[in-house]
């Protein structure tokens, strides 16, 4: 298969660095602190953060820091075969795992001990890229919280395929067998990357340049979430102003503000 | 779901509410909340729906197979239903936790669409996603996922099986010859009852993936349920999850567009006189009937939108 045209074109349209369209949504759910739906071209994820909230299980609690506790899931109707999801199965444990890492490093743990922040992220469609944009859901139902967080989390993943390097894979171009190096950074701490997988073997300069790839397009991806981040707010700023308090628009309204100084 | 908690004081402001046929937001005891149906929210799906109703948030996605007919009814496709309760609902659906309820309601859902021995008196005429009889078929998986609990679940989940169905497209299927160079068609089948489907060679298929050839099923006769509830001496519809804490008995009723009972389950911890469980009934068949025009009404707005955009 051609993945790259002779023109340098994707078999999507796309240039080799380009981004899908990018769409978050806040405040999605009704009974969430915080949720997102987080859409990189046709991949839409959802993610609902519930705390900060007591400790449930007593031995677990920390004295220093707080619990964050994940769950990602697939719906069965998400992939281009229907598969019924294996709860637990080791790919989910695996960016189960991925998530609560990056997480960990971006909440401000240490403000909030004694307590447990949970948060759930739920692909509605899959087409490539879903640990990204699971990570870039979980910021923003966090910061649709207000959770305190240290910098922007921002994710995206690159590859190479036919000597190109290839920002933000698709499925087709995912299972290209080429590498598939996914990035997350804080872009306000010198692009400090806080998740780093790679699939299949590659060289190192080819690796190097995938990798700047990568965070620069997260970089891309963190600006995106910071205007939507400032929207947000100021949407939630001009309903209390006129009165009428949207859907959580009370509590978020403050912190939200915080998080968008950073 | 992590049990909610009730006072008793709320549920005595509720009762006496739906005694004065008003209640907390308002509504008489008759109407249902706001219903907003968006279509294909899951593009790479045959057909999907969002439905919210109030509180209550759900995504169903059709995906369409080919795979084989049950072999009792050969010449039927088939429906299988599965429901999933996502962690983003609630934290108590993390794990495993949800299974005990997205098992129950799968079966309701199965049930109101359930077609008769001979795979036509359902609510979707089976027969029309049969390819070849005996061999192959459409296999439509309508799986759902709980996006939040705000009570009524299971209306809300038919409302949205239906509307994902209306919104399915089929391709089209030919079946072609297969390598044999005879000029028979791509199978045989023998008369002997015992070997009813013995092929001889295999029939090829082709699926158009032109989307104007696709087929939309016809979803005029699937019903939809109406779970109607006591609270105190009246019966309720669309209770919000506050109100389903005080209700001690219901029943839910499938009814169809033309106001015929397809279906009736009784939930609940409490029994009821069957004179009032007629009278219940009675108010699923008036209900039903708002639920399947308002349905209607956004299906119709927005197929009629998608077409104009095709």
């Amino acid at each position: 298969m051609e993945y790259v045209s002779p023109e340098g074109l994707r078999l999507d349209g796309r240039r080799p660095k380009e981004l899908r369209q990018l769409k978050a949504e806040l405040g999605v759910l009704a009974s969430a602190d915080g949720s997102a739906m987080f859409e990189m071209g046709n991949t839409k994820v959802l993610a609902a953060v519930f705390g900060p909230k007591p400790v449930e299980t007593r031995s677990q609690e920390d004295d220093k820091r707080c619990l964050v506790k994940c769950e990602y899931a697939m719906a069965s109707f998400s992939t281009g075969e229907r598969r019924r999801r294996g709860k637990g199965d080791r790919r989910a444990t695996e960016i189960t795992k991925a998530i609560r890492n990056c997480l960990e490093q971006t909440i401000l743990v240490e403000l909030m001990p004694r307590s447990q922040i949970d948060v759930y992220v739920q692909v509605l469609q899959a087409d490539g890229g879903t640990r990204c944009a699971c990570i870039n859901a979980a910021f923003m139902a966090l910061a649709a919280a207000a959770v305190p967080m240290r910098d922007i989390l921002a994710s995206c993943a690159a590859g190479y395929l036919e000597s190109t390097a290839l920002l933000d894979l698709n499925y087709v171009e995912d299972s290209g067998g080429g590498p598939d190096v996914a990035v997350a950074i804080h872009p306000n701490f010198d692009d400090r990357v806080v998740l780093l997988q790679q699939d299949n073997r590659v060289a190192i300069e080819t690796f190097e340049e995938v990798l700047q790839l990568a965070v620069a397009g997260c970089r891309a991806v963190g600006e995106f979430m910071r205007q939507r981040l400032l929207e947000h707010t100021d949407a939630l700023a001009a309903a209390r102003e006129a009165g009428q308090p949207q859907e959580g628009a009370a509590d978020d309204n403050e912190d939200a503000l915080d998080e968008d100084d950073y | 779901m992590a049990s909610p908690l009730i006072s008793a004081a709320e549920v005595q402001w509720i009762t006496a509410g739906v005694s004065f046929n008003i209640r907390n937001d308002g509504r008489q005891r008759e109407d249902f909340r706001a219903l907003s149906v968006q279509l294909g929210v899951i593009t790479q799906a045959t057909g999907s729906a969002r439905v919210q109703l109030g509180e209550t948030d759900v995504i169903v996605g059709v995906k369409a197979e080919i795979g084989s007919p049950d072999p009792d009814r050969p010449d039927c496709g088939r429906l299988v239903f599965g429901v999933e309760c996502s962690p983003v609902a609630s934290p108590a659906f993390r794990g495993r936790g949800g299974d005990e309820l997205s098992g129950e309601l799968a079966r309701a859902l199965e049930r109101s669409f359930y077609p008769g021995p001979s795979g036509r008196a359902g609510g979707v005429d089976l027969s029309t996603l049969s390819i070849v009889s005996g061999k192959t078929c459409w296999v439509l998986y309508v799986d759902a996922l709980l996006l939040n609990i705000g009570g009524n679940l299971h209306d809300a989940l038919s409302v949205a099986a239906k509307a994902a169905l209306a919104d399915a497209k089929i391709p089209k299927v030919e079946v072609v010859q297969g390598e044999d160079p005879t000029d028979e068609p791509g199978y045989e089948v023998d008369d002997d009852p015992q070997w009813f489907s013995l092929y001889l060679y295999e029939p090829d298929y082709e699926v158009d993936d032109d989307p104007q050839q696709a087929q939309r099923l016809d979803v005029s006769r699937v019903p939809l349920c109406v779970t109607v509830s006591q609270i105190g001496a009246h019966s309720v519809v669309d209770l919000t999850a506050q109100e389903e804490l005080c209700s001690s008995a219901s029943v839910q009723v499938a009814v169809d567009e033309s106001g015929v009972v397809c279906g009736l389950t009784k939930r609940r911890q409490k029994g009821v006189d069957p004179s009032v469980a007629l009278e219940m009934v009675e108010v699923a068949q008036r209900s039903a009937a708002k639920l399947h025009a308002a349905l209607a009404e956004s299906l119709g707005g927005q197929q009629a939108q998608q077409m104009s955009v095709g």
